[in-house]
Formats: C-alpha cells, sequence, structure tokens
C-alpha cells in the first residue's frame, strides 16, 4: 500500500486552502465537468436520468447482496475465454500475483492505463524494484509519475498541475526545452509513449466493469492508452476490485450511460473497449494471455457493515468530487490516501482502518450534493454520519476526534436544552452577563454592532468564534413574547 | 497461443475468498432466490428479441440513419454521406491528400469489395498494405507497417445511432492496432450496420454468443470520435495516443 497521510488532514487542508494556484485549478474542474454533466442530462431530460440511475442502483444492490454468487460465475467465465481469474484478499497479495506473473514470462517493460486500484496496491514501485520499466501512459499519470507525486482526483489525476508545472517538469526529467503549449505537451508524451507501447511485453489495465456473464473486462477511456496497452503486449494484466462485477453484457447500457456523463460530461467517452480472455486463434494482433486479478484490500469490511455496504455500488466517476464544496476547496492530496472527496471520505477509513483516517468523515458540511449528483442514488452524508457516530461513540479514545473537554460540554448542553427550566435560567443569567458589558470577560463588549459577538474569552467558545461570529442573547426571547404579547392577542 | 501452467501462482484459493464474501454478508452459500433477469434468457428469446430490433430498424431506416450522422458529429466525428462508391472514394482520396502521408494500411473486411480504395490511393503515389498472414508477413512486420501508416482504414461491425459510435469486433484480417494507432482513421459504414441503441448492440451480442459456443471474441471497441484529453488544465487535445482525425462515410 502507498503511504497513508490521513492523519494529516488538518493541516494539510489548512495549506491547501491558502493556496491560490490549486485553488484555480479546482475551479476549472468545477465549471469543466459538473456543467457539461447538467447540459448532458438537461438533454435527455431529468425523468430518463432517474429512470437510468435507479436501473443503475437496482443492479448494484442485487449484484453485491450476491457478490459471491457473481464471483464464482465470472471466474468460470474467464477460465471458459481462455484467460486466468486470481483472488488477492490484499494489496501484498496481488503485488505477488503481479509480479509472479512477471517473472515467470520474463517481462521487461510494462505499460499502464489508469488503475486507482493499482495505486491503492502500490504496484508501481513493487515493479520497479523487480528491475521491470513501469510507464504510465494516461496523460495526466504519465505527469504525475514523473513528478512522483499520486493522483489528486479520480478522473483527471494531474488537475492539481498547471500548464507552466508541467512545462517545467518536462525540462527537467524530459531534458527538452520549455515550452508551455499544452499541444504540444501533449504530442512530446504521445511520441515517448508510442514507442513505449510498441516495445511492451506487459500491458496493465483496470477495469471500470467485469461482466460475469461472459468474463468480460471493460475500460472507458477517452485517449485510446487503454486500448494499445491491452492490444500491443503480448500480456495483458487487468487489475480490479472486487465489487465492479456485473451480471449481465446488457447492464452495460445503463452504466455507459450514466459513468460517461456524470464524470466529463460526454454522452459517451472516445473508446470503450473489452477484453473477454487472449487473443483467439483467428485475430491478427492481441494479447496472447489475460489475467484478472480481483481485489479485496478491505472491500470485505465494507461489505459486512450494512450502513457503509452502498459505498461498494461507486462507479468511480467524481462527480461527488466535482460538486463537493470541501474538495473544492482543498483539492485532493489533502484526503491523504488514493480515494479523495466525499466518497473517498467513506471509503478510505475503511480501506486504511478507521482510528488513521478519523479526521475524513469529518470533512464534509453534509450540504447533501454529493448524495444529489451520485449517479447510483449512494447517500454519501449518510455514511459520513455513521462514520462519525462510530468515532465519537467509540470506547476506544483514540479514535474519537473531538477532546474529552468538548464531550462533557456537548453532554451538559443537551441538558440544558432538554430541560425548559434550566434554559430559562441560564439564558437570564446569560442576558445579565451581557448587561454588566465589559466587566465580564465570558462575553466580551468585542461585538459587531452590538449584534455579534466576535471574540469571546471562553476557552472553547473561542474556538468557535474564531472562525466564526456568535449572535449575541435578545433582549427578549420568544417565549417571552410569546407569554407576554402573541398568547393575549389569541385569546 | 501458450499458456503457461499457473504452478504455485500466488493469491487467495476461490473458495476462500468466496467464503469471506459470504462471511460478510453473514449468510452461507445461497445462491440469489432470484437469478438475474437477463442471466435466464434463452437463445430462442433474444433471437425473438433481435428480430424485434430488426423490425425496428427496417421501420426507421431513414431517420436513424440521420441520427447516426448528427450524433457521430457530436462526437467528433467529420461524417461523409456517400450515395455511392465513386463519392466515397473521391472523399477517401482528397482525405488522403491533406493528410500528407504515403502509407495507408487497411482491414481485409467485406466492404472493400464494394469500394475499392487501393487503385484510387495508388493513382495518387500512396501504397496500401492490406492485414494478410502468408509467410511473408510477420506479425511483427504488420505492426511496423501499421505504424509506419499515417491512415487506417475499417470497415464497422455495427454503427450505433444512440451514441455515434461504431463498433470493431475481432475477425480474420482486421488487426486490433489499424484504428488506433495511426493518425487518421476512415471508418466505412454501409446502412446494414446500422443499429438504434446500446441495448440493441449488447442484445445481439449476447445471441451471438449463444450462437458461437458461449464465446464472445477477444475484443469489442465502441469508438466514438477522436482520441482525446483534458488532462492538462482542461484544454482538450485532439490525437493524444489515438488518432487525431476521425471519418466517418456512411454509404448509402
Amino acid at each position: 500500500m502507498p503511504e497513508i497521510k490521513t492523519q494529516e488532514f488538518t493541516a494539510a487542508s489548512s495549506n491547501a486552502i491558502l493556496d491560490p494556484k490549486l485553488r484555480r485549478a479546482l475551479d476549472r474542474v468545477a465549471e469543466g465537468f459538473h456543467v457539461a454533466r447538467l447540459d448532458r442530462i438537461e438533454e435527455v431530460t431529468q425523468q430518463t436520468w432517474d429512470s437510468w440511475k435507479d436501473q443503475a442502483r437496482n443492479i448494484k444492490v442485487h449484484t453485491i447482496e450476491h457478490l459471491d454468487y457473481y464471483l464464482d460465475l465470472l471466474d468460470k467465465n474467464v477460465t471458459a475465454a481462455g484467460g486466468h481469474l486470481h483472488f488477492a484478499k490484499d494489496s501484498d497479495e496481488a503485488n505477488e500475483i503481479v509480479a509472479h506473473i512477471v517473472r515467470t514470462r520474463n517481462i521487461k517493460i510494462a505499460t499502464k492505463s489508469k488503475s486507482m486500484v493499482s495505486e491503492e496496491l502500490g504496484l508501481n514501485p513493487v515493479l520497479e524494484a523487480m528491475g521491470v520499466e513501469v510507464w504510465e501512459t494516461d496523460l495526466g499519470e504519465y505527469i504525475i509519475q514523473l513528478a512522483e507525486e499520486t493522483p489528486s482526483h479520480l478522473v483527471a489525476p494531474a488537475l492539481h498541475k498547471s500548464k507552466e508545472d508541467v512545462a517545467a517538469l518536462f525540462t527537467e526529467k524530459l531534458g527538452i526545452p520549455y515550452d508551455e503549449d499544452i499541444y504540444h505537451m501533449a504530442a512530446t508524451a504521445r511520441t515517448i509513449l508510442r514507442d513505449k507501447f510498441m516495445e511492451a511485453d506487459l500491458g496493465i489495465s483496470g477495469a471500470n466493469f467485469v461482466v460475469a456473464e461472459t468474463g468480460t473486462l471493460v475500460i472507458i477511456s477517452n485517449e485510446g492508452n487503454g486500448r494499445l496497452c491491452t492490444s500491443a503486449p503480448r500480456v495483458h494484466i487487468g487489475i480490479t476490485g472486487m465489487e465492479k462485477v456485473i451480471p449481465s453484457m446488457q447492464d452495460l447500457s445503463t452504466f455507459l450511460r450514466l459513468l460517461p456523463r456524470s464524470a466529463t460530461g460526454q454522452r459517451i467517452t472516445s473508446y470503450v473497449s473489452m477484453a473477454t480472455g487472449p487473443r483467439r486463434l483467428e485475430d491478427e494482433d492481441g494479447p496472447e494471455e489475460f489475467h484478472l486479478i480481483l481485489v479485496d484490500n478491505g472491500r470485505s469490511k465494507i461489505l459486512a457493515d450494512p450502513a457503509l455496504r452502498e459505498a461498494l455500488y461507486c462507479i468511480r466517476c467524481g462527480a461527488c468530487l466535482n460538486i463537493c464544496p470541501v474538495y473544492a476547496r482543498i483539492g485532493g492530496h489533502a484526503y491523504g490516501w488514493v480515494y479523495p472527496g466525499p466518497i473517498g471520505a467513506v471509503v478510505s477509513p475503511m480501506l486504511v482502518g478507521l482510528p488513521q483516517a478519523k479526521e475524513l468523515p469529518q470533512a464534509s458540511s453534509l450540504c447533501g450534493a454529493c448524495r444529489e449528483v451520485c449517479p447510483i442514488n449512494i447517500d454519501i452524508p449518510k455514511m459520513l454520519l455513521d462514520l462519525r457516530k462510530k468515532t465519537a461513540e467509540s470506547p476506544d479514545t483514540s479514535l474519537r476526534s473531538a477532546p474529552e473537554i468538548e464531550r462533557v460540554l456537548a453532554r451538559l448542553y443537551a441538558r440544558l436544552m432538554s430541560s425548559p427550566l434550566l434554559l430559562k435560567t441560564a439564558v437570564k443569567f446569560g442576558r445579565f452577563a451581557q448587561k454588566v458589558g465589559g466587566a465580564t470577560p465570558f462575553f466580551s463588549p468585542f461585538t459587531k454592532d452590538g449584534k455579534w459577538i466576535k471574540n469571546a474569552y471562553l476557552p472553547i467558545l473561542s474556538r468557535w468564534t474564531k472562525s466564526r461570529d456568535l449572535p449575541t442573547l435578545p433582549d427578549k426571547t420568544f417565549h417571552d413574547i410569546w407569554e407576554k404579547e402573541l398568547s393575549r392577542d389569541d385569546s | 497461443m501458450t499458456t503457461p501452467k499457473s504452478d504455485n501462482m500466488p493469491g487467495t484459493p476461490k473458495s476462500d475468498f468466496l467464503q469471506s464474501v459470504r462471511d460478510a454478508l453473514g449468510r452461507g452459500n445461497v445462491p440469489p432466490a432470484q437469478l438475474y433477469p437477463r442471466l435466464t434468457d434463452t437463445e430462442t428469446e433474444l433471437e425473438y428479441q433481435s428480430t424485434q430490433i430488426r423490425r425496428r430498424l427496417a421501420e426507421n431506416l431513414p431517420t436513424l440513419l440521420d441520427k447516426l450522422a448528427d450524433m457521430a458529429a457530436k462526437g467528433g466525428w467529420k461524417v461523409h454521406r456517400a450515395a455511392g462508391a465513386e463519392e466515397a472514394l473521391d472523399y477517401i482520396q482528397s482525405v488522403a491528400k491533406d493528410s500528407g502521408t504515403l502509407k495507408v494500411v487497411r482491414s481485409t473486411q467485406d466492404v472493400f469489395a464494394q469500394i475499392p480504395v487501393d487503385d484510387v490511393l495508388n493513382n495518387i503515389g500512396l501504397t496500401v498494405t492490406t492485414v494478410e498472414r502468408n509467410n511473408d508477413t510477420t506479425e511483427e512486420y504488420l505492426k511496423e507497417e501499421i505504424r509506419q501508416s499515417g491512415i487506417g482504414i475499417t470497415g464497422a461491425d455495427y454503427a450505433l445511432a444512440e451514441t455515434g459510435s461504431i463498433v470493431v469486433l475481432p475477425r480474420r484480417g482486421l488487426a486490433r492496432l489499424i484504428s488506433v494507432v495511426p493518425p487518421v482513421h476512415i471508418a466505412l459504414v454501409r446502412a446494414e450496420d446500422l443499429i438504434e441503441t446500446l441495448d440493441d448492440l449488447f442484445l445481439l451480442r449476447r445471441l451471438e454468443y449463444h450462437q458461437q459456443g458461449s464465446d464472445m471474441g477477444s475484443y469489442l471497441n465502441i469508438i466514438t470520435g477522436p482520441s482525446r484529453t483534458a488532462d492538462i488544465e482542461m484544454t482538450i487535445v485532439e490525437g493524444v495516443h489515438g488518432p487525431k482525425e476521425v471519418h466517418m462515410i456512411i454509404l448509402g
């Protein structure tokens, strides 16, 4: 597994907010993907869109509830098509399978098309340690591989880099003259990677879907690198999470309608590439060997938790990232692990362990936008709340994100708010303290136009007012008004 | 095609893996009470549905051809509708001239009997390589020829009106790389290749799967427009790894 930095979320997100370049890049994504997505929905009508979403969710619910059955069916059909299906319980096992294939097939050069699961496994360092040349071929992935970074978005992995960043990177790593023309930079990558596609003995891909009925791996892409990776080398290894299986080939049409529209606002991507086993005798080209590695790596923990199971319905379109007010301000890296954004805040804690990623479920305003845009109707806010509940109620104090004093105060607050008498008394005391004004350090005189407390001196309260203003207590409460004026009018 | 025996292959045995999934689901080995409806389709049912698809196509052919052209253009194809072979050949010749290339590679699908491109391309000084396996041509030679070519020409197994796509399936005389490696791709689409929706495509493929002894064939590519990326600053660049320029010639 790659390095886990989810513990550093608070510091990382604070730094990210202050980065104006990142903010510009994130704005571009919000505008580009999100607006195009809305256009596509309008085009097909909201009613049709909703019916597609329902279909997709029904398929996912059925498949995940019977995951063992469909994995078995998939295995039979991959084998029938002449391919090999491997099951890996964790990242080490998945990497060992790839390493074994690499060793026994004498692989020297591997080209990779985009795979978030391979990021999750930390596969590249394993291959490099074996002396294999590994080439990421998706342009964004190629850029971050050169920069020795990690993806910051599920669909646009290098969105955090400006064209000047990429030009400087190409100059440094490729030794070419500085040229920030985006078309020229794409052409440079084409030229370099074209040679690699032709020389490679191994192509590694992810999979957007795997079809149980036929043993088929499905890749959705725009650049064509997925097609080249799975066509030119003599061995093809597909790596994906075990939840990606769908029952029938015909189920694909719904997902092919939803995924590109949700991800980039395209009606369909340039390429939908489906691979079923290795080349057949009558084929003119294609890989001689086909391997599919299905990875658990913590997914069965999500499966075992009824409150979080629906996280496995995710098709990684990134729509929840593009709409999220938190992601829009901090970007993907602050989340500290492979999967960023709202869905990442659910998935990452389950895959790396809640104690290490307990801050992530807090990284949400619970506005519900992610749930609204999700093409599978996944209730992300509900799962974030569930994870918050798990951290708050855990007997393990290290899992709790709030300090003990906050918990005591919250309990006192709950007591106060559930007793009219206590509340009335407290309000009276507070109003008195407020009137005494400058004499009391608790509710200070530092108010804006007398209506807002800007700067409280009370220890916990001061943390609240550091980034928010608090209204002062009014002269009369609603209760007072009701008792003295309104209720009399009515009688 | 040799598949080495997977001796000592690491990984979790299937039975253990499936057991861990069942444990997570909190139940034993219980198959779905109701199988996913589509998996119970018989060949007869699929055949019946495919005749419905064909009938719907026949009834709406002109409208659907217009839709194909419209959606293909939206998807980034340069669409040319040709009334006859001569018109198609003229168009191919002009694309070839504009490209400035000297080499063209093409498949040997049936459509080339109808549209004999070799002569018109030879006439303007281009060489045309065809995908044919004989003693002189190795796969490496073919790969290199495709790489050197400025244009790849293929037919289509299907053309999809819903998305403006072509669908390419494996067959003798058609290398996968022809439609992705050269910077220009020309796809020849006949009216009989047309189908309406993605659902139609996958239903027909499922029928063929049953008819061909449960073999899907090694690949299925749905191609819609040029290769493109927006990975640097969301700026769309065409032709990043695949073709920059794609032409769909609709015959009839």
